[in-house]
C-alpha cells in the first residue's frame, strides 16, 4: 500500500508539468494567410525564435499584398452584398445560431479533440487550499490518471474521469480539492461532458465515502450554494492559467 | 532722505516678507559700497536707532540688514579696523539671545574676509565654545556655528596646517576641536549633520595628533548616528537624501585610523543586526575602514571579524546551485548595491567576502606571516566541510575571495584549497559538486587579473606565477570528460562544463591558443548534437564570449566548420554527422544566427559563404530545394536586419564585391527549376537582401550604382517591355539608393510602367510582377517626383475616367507615394477615393484600397540610423488619420445612404486602423465609437479584427466611454464569440473573448453585474469551439464573470 501514497511528493517545478509543446508559437499561425506562408512561417519558427522577427513580418506583408490584389473577390462580392441584405432583414442571420447557418469553413476547418492533455491543463494549476503549491507540482493530479470519453460529436455525450491522488492518505481535504476540481470541469467543458472525480484506487482511509460524496450531484449543487465555501474554491481556482 | 535711508528702509519692510527682494536691495547696498560710494558706517548709522529699539523685532530686522550686507561684500574690503568694530559689535548683540540668527550669520559672513585677525577668530571660537548652547536653538541657527568653523578652517588653513607647530598653533587647534565637539553634540538636522560630518573628516585627517587625545569624543560624534537613516521630507529645499548622509558618515567614520579600535569593535557588534538594510550599510563601512585604517589596525580584529561574517555567509541564502547554471547570470557581474531589499540580501553575502578579501589584501600589505596564520585559521575551520561536502558553496566562496586579492594570496588559497577536492570522478554528484567547487577559483583568478587594471608588468608576472597553471592540464581533462564522455542525460554536468570552460577562456593569459581552439570545437560540436535548452544557451553564450576576444580563431574552428557542415545537395534537410549523430540543417543555421551576433567578420563571412551556397542549390527545383533556399536566404535576411547599424561601408563593400555575380546568377537563370526566381518569398527575400546591401555602400557610389542597375534591369533584361519578375529586386535597389542622386530616367520608367500595368490583361501579367511594377510606381513617386513634378503626375497619370480595378489600385499606389512625404497633392487623390466610397459599383474595391495608404512595406520603411533612402515623413499617419477620419464620419452620417454604402465607409476606417498606432486614434474616440460598434456587424472578418483590436485598447483607456455603450457593445460580442458562423473566424472569436474579459476588469461592478448571467450563458456554446485556444480563453473569460461581484475569501 504504500507505493501508492503521495507523502512528502517531490515538488514540481511548473515548468516541469507535462504541457503541449507545440502549443508555444500558436499565436502566430492565427491570422489570415495562405497555405504556403504558413509553411514557410513553421519553418522559419526552427531557426529563428522570435516572434517579432523581421523575416516573418516580411512573409506576412507579401502574403497580405499578394492576397489584396489577386481577387477584388468579384466572387464573394455577390456573396457579400447578399449576407448583407439578409441582415437587413434579420439581424440574427449574419450572426449564424442554430446549425443552418454554420459556414463551410467552419465545418471543414480541423478540430482540436479535448484530450488528456486538456483536461491536466485545467486542473493542475489549480491551487492546493493548504500549499502555495498546484495541484499539478504536488502530484495530486496526473495526466496518466485522467481519461477522457469523446467522439467530438456535438450531439453526443462524452465523459471525464479523472482520478486524485491525496497528499496522505487521511488527507481531509480531499474533498475540497475534488469540488474545486469539479467546479473547475463544470465551468469549462460544454454542458455534454460527464465529469467523475475519483480518488486512485487505495490511496485514502475513506475511499468509498469520498467518491461518493464527490459524485452526488446534489451535495456537490448544495455546496455551491454556500457563499464562503464557493469563496475558497475561488481562491484554489485563481492560479489557473 | 538719502539713498542709503531709503534702501534700507524699503529693506526692513521686504524682510520675512519678500526675502528675494530683500535680498536684491542688501546686494544694492553692497555695490554701492564696494564701489565707494558710501560707508559702511553709513549704513550703521541708519540703523543705529532700530539696534536699540525696544521692539525685538525692529532689532532682529536692523542686525539681519547689516549682516546680508556682510554676506555680499567682497573678503578683502573691509580693513583690520572695520572688521574689529563690527567683531566688537556683533559680540556685543550676541548675548541678546532672539538675535542669535543674525549675529551668526554676520560673524560667518566676518570669518572669510581677508584682513581679520586669528585672535578675533579665537575670540568668536571661545564663545562658541564656552557660552553658545546649542540645544537652545533652531536647526537654521544650528547651522550658522558649522559654517563659522568651516570658514575658519578654510580661511586659516595654511597656519592650522603648519608642519613645525609651537605651542599656540597646537592650542588653536585644540580649541577649533573643542568647539567642534561642543556645537556638533546632539545634532539632529540633516543638513547640519551633512558638514559636522564633512568637519569631522576635516580634524581626523588635518589634525591627526591633536585628535588623538580627543579621539573618542569625535567618534561619539559620529557613531552615535550609525546606522544612518534618513526620508527626506516631500518638499525638502535642501535635496539631501539617504545616500549622501550614508556616505558622508562612512566617510567620517573611514577618514583616520585613530578610530581604528573604536570602529572596528562597534562595527563587528552591529554585525549581528536582523535588518539587511543595516547588515549591508555596516558592511560597506567596515570594507572601507579596514581598506583606510591599514593592516596594521586589522590584526587585532580579524579573528573577531570572521566569526562574525562566517554567520552571515554561511547562513545566506543568496546564490543557489540554479544561478551557477545560468550561463548569462555567470557572466554579469553582479552585486548591485541599492534598489530592492533582495538585492541588498544579495549583496551583504557578496559584500561579507568582499571584506574577506580586503582583509587579505592589507594583511599581505603588512606582512605575509600575519596572513598565513589568517588564511590557515579559516581553511582548519572550513577543512571539514570539504571532508563531509556540507557548506561547499560557501566554503569555496570564502576561500576563492580571500585568494582573489592578490598573487600571494592567491597561489597560497590554490596551494591549499585545489588539493582538498580536484579530483578526476566518474561519480555525476561528485563530478558536479567539483565543477560547482572549481567555478569560485577560476573567478578568483579573473577578478585578480581584474584589479591589475591593465598593468602589464604585474599581469604577466601573476600569468607566469600563479600556481593554477600547475592543475591546468588536469581541469581542461576533467571538463572535457566530463562534457564528452557522460551521456546526454547529464545535462547539469555537461552545462557545467560548458560553462567553466567559458570561464577558463575568459581567463586573461591562461589557455594558449591551441587549448582555446580545443575548446571551442568541445562548444561547438555540443551546440550541433544536443538539444537541450540549456546546454544550448551555455554553448551559445561561450561562443559569444569567446567571439569578444578571439574573432578570427572563433571564425577558423567553429564558424567555416559549421558553414562547411551545410550540404550542397539535400535529401531531407536532415545532416548525419559523425557515426550515429544527427544534425539538422536548421539547427546549424540557428546556431550562426545566434552567435555571430555583432561580430564583423563572423557576419561577414557567414554572409557571403551562405550566398555561394545559394548558388549551389538553387538549380533545383523541387520542394525541398525551396525550402533549403527560403532557409538560407531567411538567415542572410536575418544576419543583415539583426546587424546593419554595425556593418560600416567597408565590409558591406566587401559583401557586395564577394556576392554580386552569385546573386546575378541566381537572377538571371531562367531555367523554370530556379528555385528562387520563381518561388515568390525567395525572391523577395533576395530583393530585400539587395537592399540591405546596398543602402549601407559608400554614398559617393550610389549614382553610379543606379545607372548600373538600371541599365541591368531595363536595357538588358528589359522588364519595362514584358512584365519580368526581375522588378522584386530592381524596386528594393531603387529603394536602397539615395535619394539625393539624380536619376533622369524617372520619368520615361514611370510612363513605361504606367503603360505596361494599363496593358495587364494583354500581357498576362503575375500577381507578384504587379506589386512589384505599383511598389516601382510609389517608390519612384516618392524619391524622385518632387515639388512641381508631383503635380505632374497628378496631371499625366492619374485617370478618374478609367474606373477599372488595376488603374484605381495604381492611383492608389501613386497615393502612397505622395501621402508618406506629405505632399499637398496627395489631397486631390484622396478626396475623390473618399467621393468613390459613395459609388454603388466600385465602392467596395475603393474602400478596400484605402488600407493600401497606411499599409507598411518594405521598401518604403523607415531603418534606425538610415535616412537617405526615401521621403517618408515620420508622422505621415497621423496628417492622413486627421484628413481623411473627419470626411469618413461626415459622410457616413449623411442621411439616407444605403447599407453598402455605410459598410464601404466603416470598411476604408476599420483598414485604415488596422495600420494606425491606437495612440493618434484616440482623440477620435467619442466620434469613432459609435463607428466602431457597427464595424463589428460588418461582414467581413477583417473588419471585425480591426475594430476589436481598436476596441481592445478603447477598453482599457477610456473605461468610462466603453460603460456608457456596455449595453450596445455586450450583444454583439457575444453574437461574435459563437462557433461556425461565416465572419467569426478564429481571430474574431478570439479576440471577442479578450474584449469580453477586459471589460470585467474595467467597466465598473454595478454596471457589469446585470450582465452577468447573460455572458456566462452566453458563453457557453463557444465551449465547445473546435478550436483549444479559443475555448481556453472562452473558460478564462467565463471564469472572470463566475468571480465578478463574489465577495472575495479573507
Amino acid at each position: 500500500m504504500s507505493e501508492y501514497l503521495n507523502d512528502n511528493p517531490d515538488v514540481l517545478e511548473v515548468d516541469e508539468l507535462p504541457s503541449r509543446k507545440e502549443d508555444n508559437n500558436e499565436h502566430l499561425f492565427e491570422n489570415f494567410g495562405s497555405q504556403e506562408a504558413l509553411q514557410r512561417k513553421k519553418l522559419l519558427l526552427k531557426i529563428d525564435h522570435s516572434p517579432t522577427s523581421q523575416v516573418l513580418h516580411n512573409i506576412e506583408l507579401l502574403d497580405k499584398l499578394l492576397l489584396l490584389n489577386s481577387t477584388p473577390d468579384l466572387i464573394s462580392d455577390n456573396e457579400n452584398l447578399l449576407t448583407e441584405s439578409d441582415s437587413d432583414l434579420n439581424d440574427e442571420s449574419i450572426i449564424g445560431v442554430g446549425n443552418e447557418s454554420i459556414s463551410e469553413e467552419y465545418l471543414t476547418e480541423p478540430a482540436d479533440p479535448v484530450d488528456i492533455q486538456e483536461i491536466y491543463d485545467l486542473t493542475a494549476h489549480i491551487c492546493d487550499p493548504e500549499h502555495p503549491l498546484t495541484l499539478g507540482q504536488l502530484s495530486i493530479v496526473n495526466l496518466p490518471d485522467i481519461e477522457v470519453h469523446d467522439d467530438g460529436n456535438p450531439e453526443h455525450l462524452a465523459q471525464v474521469i479523472i482520478r486524485i491522488t491525496p497528499t496522505i492518505t487521511h488527507c481531509s481535504l480531499a474533498t475540497l480539492i475534488g469540488l474545486g476540481i469539479r467546479v473547475r470541469l463544470e465551468r469549462a467543458l460544454p454542458p455534454r461532458f460527464r465529469i467523475t472525480i475519483l480518488l486512485k484506487k487505495g490511496t485514502h482511509n475513506s475511499e468509498q465515502q469520498v467518491n461518493k460524496q464527490l459524485n452526488d450531484k446534489e451535495r456537490v449543487a448544495a455546496a455551491c450554494e454556500n457563499e464562503q465555501l464557493l469563496g475558497v474554491v475561488s481562491k484554489m481556482l485563481q492560479t489557473c492559467k | 532722505m538719502s539713498e542709503v535711508d531709503a534702501l534700507v528702509v524699503s529693506f526692513i519692510a521686504n524682510v520675512n516678507v519678500n526675502d528675494e527682494r530683500s535680498n536684491d536691495i542688501a546686494i544694492k547696498l553692497t555695490d554701492l559700497i564696494q564701489n565707494k560710494k558710501i560707508k559702511l558706517l553709513q549704513i550703521i548709522v541708519a540703523l543705529k536707532d532700530r539696534f536699540v529699539s525696544e521692539d525685538e523685532r525692529e532689532r532682529i530686522k536692523a542686525l539681519k540688514c547689516l549682516s546680508c550686507v556682510l554676506c555680499n561684500i567682497e573678503p578683502q574690503l573691509l580693513l583690520k579696523n572695520d572688521i574689529s568694530v563690527l567683531i566688537n559689535f556683533y559680540m556685543s548683540k550676541i548675548t541678546d539671545k532672539p538675535l542669535m540668527l543674525e549675529c551668526l550669520m554676520g560673524l560667518d559672513a566676518l570669518m572669510t574676509m581677508k584682513y581679520i585677525t586669528i585672535d578675533q577668530t579665537i575670540t568668536v571660537m571661545l564663545f562658541l565654545q564656552k557660552d553658545y548652547v546649542s540645544k537652545d536653538f533652531l536647526a537654521a541657527v544650528r547651522n550658522y556655528p558649522f559654517s563659522i568653523l568651516q570658514n575658519i578652517f578654510d580661511r586659516w588653513e595654511t597656519l592650522l596646517n603648519n608642519k613645525d607647530k609651537d605651542n599656540s598653533n597646537k592650542n588653536l587647534i585644540i580649541l577649533f576641536i573643542q568647539t567642534y565637539i561642543t556645537i556638533a553634540s546632539g545634532e539632529k538636522d540633516p543638513r547640519n549633520l551633512l558638514i559636522s560630518f564633512q568637519l569631522n573628516k576635516l580634524i581626523t585627517t588635518n589634525f591627526k595628533s591633536e585628535s588623538i587625545q580627543f579621539a573618542q569624543a569625535l567618534f561619539d560624534i559620529l557613531f552615535s548616528y550609525f546606522p544612518i537613516t534618513f526620508k527626506p521630507p516631500k518638499d525638502d529645499p535642501y535635496k539631501i537624501s539617504n545616500a549622501d548622509l550614508k556616505l558622508a558618515l562612512r566617510s567620517a567614520i573611514s577618514a583616520s585610523d585613530i578610530f581604528a579600535e573604536d570602529a572596528f569593535s562597534n562595527l563587528i557588534d552591529k554585525l549581528g543586526a536582523t535588518s539587511p538594510a543595516i547588515k549591508n550599510d555596516t558592511l560597506l563601512t567596515l570594507l572601507t575602514c579596514i581598506n583606510k585604517f591599514g593592516g596594521k589596525a586589522c590584526i587585532e580584529f580579524w579573528l573577531q571579524m570572521w566569526n562574525a561574517l562566517k554567520f552571515e555567509i554561511m547562513h545566506s541564502g543568496d546564490g543557489s546551485e540554479a544561478t551557477y547554471l545560468d550561463p548569462i547570470a555567470q557572466n554579469d557581474d553582479k552585486i548591485e548595491q541599492n534598489g530592492s531589499s533582495v538585492s541588498n540580501i544579495q549583496s551583504n553575502y557578496q559584500l561579507s567576502l568582499d571584506v574577506l578579501r580586503a582583509l587579505a589584501n592589507q594583511l599581505i600589505a603588512l606582512d605575509e606571516i600575519a596572513f598565513n596564520k589568517y588564511v590557515n585559521h579559516i581553511l582548519e575551520e572550513l577543512k571539514p566541510n570539504f571532508e563531509f561536502t556540507k557548506d561547499l558553496r560557501q566554503s569555496c566562496s570564502i576561500m576563492a575571495a580571500i585568494g582573489s586579492a592578490n598573487l600571494v594570496a592567491f597561489n597560497k588559497v590554490i596551494d591549499l584549497t585545489l588539493p582538498l577536492f580536484l579530483e578526476n570522478t566518474t561519480e555525476i554528484s561528485k563530478l558536479k559538486l567539483m565543477l560547482l567547487n572549481l567555478s569560485f577559483f577560476l573567478d578568483s583568478y579573473i577578478k585578480v587579473t581584474k584589479s591589475f587594471n591593465g598593468n602589464e608588468t604585474e599581469l604577466n608576472e601573476f600569468i607566469k606565477l600563479n600556481h593554477l597553471n600547475d592543475s591546468k592540464d588536469e581541469i581542461l581533462m576533467i571538463l572535457g570528460m566530463a562534457l564528452t564522455g557522460n551521456s546526454k542525460i547529464e545535462v547539469t554536468v555537461r552545462t557545467l562544463s560548458v560553462i567553466q570552460f567559458t570561464k577558463m577562456i575568459k581567463m586573461e593569459g591562461y589557455l594558449t591558443k591551441e587549448e582555446i581552439s580545443l575548446i571551442i570545437q568541445y562548444i561547438t560540436e555540443t551546440i550541433l548534437t544536443d538539444n537541450n535548452k540549456n546546454i544550448y544557451c551555455a554553448c551559445l553564450e561561450g561562443l559569444k564570449v569567446i567571439s569578444q576576444t578571439h574573432e578570427s580563431l572563433v571564425y577558423d574552428v567553429s564558424l567555416k566548420e559549421l558553414l562547411n557542415l551545410l550540404p550542397n545537395g539535400f535529401n531531407d534537410l536532415i545532416l548525419h554527422h559523425k557515426e550515429d549523430e544527427i544534425i539538422q540543417i536548421e539547427v546549424i543555421l540557428r546556431v550562426i544566427l545566434d552567435f555571430t551576433t555583432s561580430r564583423h567578420i563572423l557576419i561577414k563571412e557567414s554572409i557571403v559563404t551562405l550566398t555561394q551556397k545559394l548558388v549551389e542549390i538553387y538549380s533545383n527545383g523541387n520542394n525541398a530545394a525551396i525550402d533549403y533556399c527560403f532557409l538560407l536566404l531567411s538567415t542572410i535576411y536575418s544576419l543583415f536586419e539583426n546587424n546593419y547599424s554595425i556593418l560600416d561601408e567597408i565590409s558591406i563593400g566587401d559583401i557586395k564585391n564577394q556576392t554580386e555575380s552569385s546573386i546575378f546568377t541566381i537572377l538571371t537563370n531562367n531555367n523554370d527549376n530556379n528555385s528562387i526566381l520563381f518561388d515568390n518569398q525567395n525572391l523577395s527575400l533576395l530583393s530585400n537582401i539587395l537592399y540591405f546591401r546596398n543602402v549601407k555602400y559608400q554614398k559617393n557610389q550610389h549614382e553610379l550604382e543606379l545607372t548600373r542597375y538600371t541599365k541591368i534591369f531595363v536595357e538588358d533584361h528589359k522588364i519595362l517591355e514584358t512584365p519580368n519578375r526581375l522588378v522584386i529586386p530592381y524596386v528594393k535597389i531603387l529603394s536602397a539608393i539615395d535619394k539625393s542622386c539624380t536619376f533622369s530616367d524617372a520619368s520615361d520608367i514611370m510612363e513605361k510602367t504606367v503603360t505596361l500595368i494599363h496593358n495587364n490583361k494583354t500581357n498576362d501579367m503575375s500577381n507578384l510582377e504587379k506589386i512589384g511594377y505599383m511598389e516601382l510606381i510609389t517608390v519612384i513617386t516618392n524619391k524622385w517626383f518632387n515639388d512641381e513634378l508631383e503635380n505632374t503626375i497628378i496631371e499625366k497619370y492619374v485617370n478618374w475616367e478609367d474606373q477599372s480595378t488595376i488603374n484605381l489600385e495604381m492611383i492608389a499606389w501613386i497615393g502612397k507615394g505622395l501621402i508618406t512625404k506629405n505632399s499637398p497633392c496627395s489631397n486631390i487623390i484622396l478626396s475623390h477615393f473618399l467621393s468613390l466610397l459613395n459609388d454603388e459599383n466600385i465602392g467596395l474595391i475603393v474602400s478596400k484600397l484605402f488600407e493600401l495608404f497606411v499599409m507598411d512595406i518594405n521598401s518604403m520603411a523607415k531603418h534606425k540610423g538610415i535616412t537617405w533612402t526615401n521621403n517618408v515623413k515620420l508622422l505621415y499617419k497621423q496628417k492622413f488619420f486627421n484628413d481623411v477620419f473627419q470626411s469618413l464620419v461626415t459622410s457616413y452620417n449623411e442621411p439616407n445612404l444605403s447599407l453598402d454604402i455605410k459598410c464601404n465607409y466603416l470598411t476604408a476606417l476599420s483598414l485604415i486602423l488596422k495600420h494606425t498606432p491606437n495612440k493618434l486614434v484616440e482623440q477620435f474616440m467619442n466620434d469613432l465609437l459609435p463607428m466602431l460598434l457597427q464595424a463589428l456587424e460588418m461582414p467581413n472578418s477583417e473588419v471585425r479584427i480591426s475594430a476589436l483590436d481598436t476596441l481592445k485598447d478603447t477598453t482599457e483607456k477610456f473605461g468610462l466611454l466603453i460603460t456608457e455603450n456596455i449595453d450596445t457593445l455586450l450583444p454583439i460580442l457575444l453574437k461574435l464569440v459563437v462557433p461556425g458562423s461565416k465572419y467569426n473566424d478564429v481571430s474574431v472569436r478570439l479576440m471577442s473573448l479578450q474584449l469580453i474579459g477586459l471589460l470585467a476588469d474595467s467597466v465598473p461592478l454595478n454596471y457589469l453585474k446585470p450582465y452577468k448571467e447573460q455572458v456566462i450563458n452566453g458563453l457557453l456554446l463557444t465551449l465547445s469551439d473546435k478550436k483549444r485556444i479559443v475555448r481556453k480563453q472562452c473558460i478564462d473569460t467565463r471564469q472572470l464573470y463566475f468571480e465578478l461581484g463574489q465577495v472575495p475569501f479573507e
